[in-house]
């Protein structure tokens, strides 16, 4: 039931899906920034914002590559058991953040790095439980 | 940014919920099927053209388009990264679906995991 061994085609692909996955949320992001000037307070400001950011190519970029993202992973969680692909997916936790300092220009301090590894760590437990449950099961 | 910051998390929340309500749907659509997993490509597409008939799965849907509405304010009014580790909430909305509204059995390893989860939004929201 458990496919566990992790071949190096399947680890690209799950790298593959880490990069991807860290650009939807960059992409998405930088259709926002497009839209800077319109902060949403009401309604009136929304329909203007939407209208701003669903004319901006990087949402568009971001939708087509969350369509990416899900056929990779379907394809992904028919080789291999959940709670092995989802801690090396996690690896997005990471990368998103280096992205939003080098591309974006935030800041990040040492504080919320840490409270960043405590997510991940949860993110990490929660996937390598499922596995337990499933053997409950049989 | 501070004094928008409850205002960020509860439009995070917000999109986390939607999230969640969605994947429910999706859940019990699916489990109406009862489809067990096949390599055979024509009950594939069986059980998908009977999965897209399911009225459910369009209410899902309706969810993850808000979801992504609100998720795009946030990101508007947040930085990448903060927004992106706080979206995390949504394991602690699943995780709360499941063992209440699905009657789902919860182990304590994955508890331990959602609090960790916890933890770590409330660092990161703190700094």
């Amino acid at each position: 039931m458990f496919k566990k061994k992790v071949t190096l085609k399947i680890l690209l692909l799950l790298i593959a899906s880490d990069i991807l996955e860290t650009a939807v949320h960059f992409f998405f992001k930088k259709s926002t920034l497009s839209a800077s000037q319109g902060q949403v307070t009401d309604l009136a400001s929304a329909a203007v914002f939407f209208k701003v950011v669903f004319s901006s190519p990087f949402l568009w970029a971001g939708l087509l590559t969350v369509a990416t993202v899900f056929i990779l992973w379907s394809l992904i969680l028919s080789k291999i058991d959940l709670s092995v692909a989802v801690p090396v997916a996690s690896f997005s936790y990471i990368l998103v953040p280096l992205v939003s300092i080098i591309f974006l220009q935030e800041k990040i301090t040492a504080f919320r790095w840490l409270g960043v590894f405590f997510v991940l760590a949860g993110v990490i437990l929660v996937s390598l439980s499922s596995k337990e449950r499933m053997v409950q099961n049989k | 940014m501070k004094e928008g910051l409850l205002l960020v998390l509860f439009l995070i929340a917000l999109t986390s919920l939607c999230d969640t309500i969605n994947q429910l749907f999706l859940k019990s659509a699916i489990d109406s099927l009862n489809f067990t997993p096949t390599l055979n490509i024509i009950k594939i597409f069986k059980f998908i053209f009977q999965l897209i008939i399911k009225p459910r799965l369009w209410l899902g849907f309706v969810f993850s388009l808000i979801s992504l509405g609100v998720w795009l304010v946030v990101l508007s009014k947040a930085d990448l990264n903060f927004a992106f580790s706080a979206d995390s909430m949504h394991y602690i909305f699943i995780a709360l679906a499941s063992r209440f509204v699905l009657k789902e059995k919860m182990g304590s390893w994955r508890w331990l995991g959602t609090g960790l989860i916890v933890v770590g939004i409330v660092f990161v929201s703190l700094s």
